[in-house]
């Protein structure tokens, strides 16, 4: 079965076709960091005005690549939510017209199902139930995967996503946007203790987080310094950020594993490309004899072969959408 | 030729058949539901009445704005989605142009003002002179001030015939003017599908994924960002 998907919740517009959902025959992805990067982060009409731009032209060469035709396709898949809505309305609106057109299914792909499908297309032998950390710019949720539609969220952050985190750091120590791969850099040669930060836990709730307190204690810290006169370190800031952001995330995750009797767990989002965090979970699962999943970084970030894939099993279960599907800028698991 | 116009450029959302100039059949919504929900519905419903495919149509047409930027892109996207579909090329025709054919049954030689309500106390506007039982162009689509608009009216002494959702706030502030203003009855201001479709057969059609909205503004921050570097507000661009 063919299907093919159109991603465009936040500044990537991606269009993808997979068979059989772990099979991707191609995931066109026009991204748009730097139309965004002299704003310092993401502009929603900016990235609705470029989304519309291009669409056609990424949905055609997605047939080009692949030398198919589209009555070949069996079905189109969609991201319907959450994310920008501006953003989401062009891929839903096209994607319904152009089913409509072909008549066949339109299946609706929530996003951060998505984010875990991405595992699925990683690992052919990977099968729920796991648990799964989705952490990205928007959300940081423990979710324990149930089936391949049927998820529950047991835990998430009160206030920032961990990315949305790492942005904000990244832009107090001066560094471009995304910030993100430039704090990775940046830490590899910092020495972590060298700046004690607060974790994110929070008191009475074992499975959620809060990074507001993280985020607010660097920009002190840069305060003070700025103040005083003092030059911070800056990579030994953006190792010791970045070891307070994975002992928040990695042990939590493991106990909840623990807890649920997980032996599989997987990383799903953006900032599962951090290679601190993949590292420390790579050590705590070896020690623990948990099989960990963490896909390769170009499934990490946004990308429409992980919404075909998580397409193909809603697809399975009967999902399907009709004209009147809308875009939603929240949306429940 | 078979035209489908869909327009849903501001709060009113149609879709409309018309052949060799005649209409078919028309859907209008001008309600507080989202155009991603309603339009494509509306299309559907509208063939499935004529007991019509998408495959008997000639063309789509489409409003591309200017108008609200979500609702352009909503109609854009939905066009781009079924020309991409049935590889079939698309017409995006002005918005304004569209809505000057609601000023039709005006006198020969009278100016049709379609004036859309832009905020920030401005209207998109264009202006039109009926001849020949057509509206023929005057000006390019723009963002004007009430203002500025009031006075270009003035200048042109011809009777005014207004069409568009910031017709009424026109009226107003057209209040020494010395020929006839009519204001266009209610359900004639708003822009139609109708008019789109009656526009675009004027005009040649596109490969539909060259088609692109006109916004006739930058977004905020764009507009922030050339204030803060060129040190004063910018141009309303044309
Ligand atoms: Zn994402």
């Amino acid at each position: 079965m063919l299907i093919m998907s159109i991603e465009t919740s936040c500044d990537e517009t991606a269009i993808a076709i997979c068979e059989n959902g772990r099979k991707v025959l191609t995931d066109q992805i026009f991204s748009q960091a730097d139309l965004h990067a002299v704003y310092g982060g993401v502009v929603p009409e900016i990235a609705s005005r470029s989304h519309v731009e291009v669409i056609s032209q990424l949905a055609q060469r997605a047939l080009t690549v692949t030398g198919l035709q589209k009555s070949d396709l069996d079905a189109i898949a969609v991201t319907y939510a959450p994310g920008l809505i501006g953003a989401l309305l062009v891929g839903v609106n096209f994607a319904k017209s152009a089913a409509f057109a072909l008549d066949i299914p339109l299946i609706p792909v929530h996003h951060i199902k998505g984010h875990v499908a991405a595992n699925y297309i990683a690992f052919p032998q990977l099968a729920p139930p796991f648990l799964c950390l989705a952490i990205s710019g928007g959300n940081t949720l423990l979710i324990d995967v149930k089936d391949y539609t049927d998820m529950e969220i047991l835990g998430a952050t009160r206030d920032d996503a961990a990315g949305e985190c790492f942005d904000k750091t990244a832009r107090i120590l001066g560094l471009p946007y995304p910030g993100g791969k430039h704090i990775d850099t940046l830490s590899r040669n910092g020495d972590d203790t060298k700046y004690p930060l607060p974790r994110a836990n929070i008191e009475g709730s074992l499975w959620d987080m809060s990074f507001s307190g993280l985020k607010t204690a660097v920009i002190n810290l840069v305060h003070k310094a700025e103040q005083k006169g003092e030059e911070l370190d800056r990579a030994c800031l953006a190792s010791s950020f970045t070891r307070a952001v994975s002992d928040s995330l990695v042990p939590r995750t493991m106990a909840l594993a623990r807890e649920l009797g997980y032996k599989k767990i997987a990383v799903a989002g953006g900032v599962a490309a951090n290679s601190r965090i993949r590292q420390d979970f790579e050590t705590a699962a070896k020690n623990e004899g948990v099989e960990l999943f963490i896909p390769p970084l170009s499934l990490c970030g946004d990308n429409a072969a992980m919404i075909g894939c998580q397409g193909y099993y809603e697809f399975l279960a009967g999902v399907r959408a009709g004209t009147d599907l809308n875009a939603y800028a929240n949306m429940e698991l | 030729m078979m035209i489908l116009g869909i327009e849903s450029s501001a709060k009113a959302a149609s879709a409309a058949l018309c052949h060799e100039g005649v209409l078919i059949a028309q859907y209008f919504q001008n309600s507080s539901l989202t155009h991603s929900r309603t339009l494509l519905p509306m299309i559907e419903d509208l063939l499935k009445n004529l007991e019509t495919s998408l495959r008997d149509i000639d063309l789509i047409a489409v409003s591309k704005g200017p108008g609200s930027f979500t609702g352009i892109r909503i109609g854009i996207s939905a066009v781009k989605g079924l020309c991409w579909a049935l590889d079939a090329p698309a017409c995006g025709v002005s918005t304004l142009e569209a809505m000057a054919y609601n000023g039709l049954s005006a006198p020969s030689g009278s100016l049709i003002c379609c004036c859309m309500d832009a905020r920030r106390e401005q209207f998109y506007n264009a202006l039109f002179e009926m001849q020949d039982g057509k509206p023929h162009r005057l000006c390019p689509d723009r963002a004007i001030s009430a203002h500025e608009l009031a006075g270009e009216i003035n200048n042109f002494e011809k009777d005014v015939f207004l069409v568009g959702d910031g017709s009424h706030l026109c009226y107003n502030t057209l209040d020494n003017f010395k020929g006839n203003i009519i204001l266009a009855p209610e359900p004639l201001r708003y822009q139609s599908a109708w008019g789109v479709c009656m526009a675009a057969a004027q005009e040649k059609p596109q490969p539909a994924d060259e088609l692109l909205p006109v916004y006739l503004r930058l977004s905020q921050a764009e507009r922030e960002r050339q204030a803060k570097v060129f040190g004063n507000a910018p141009a309303e661009k044309d």
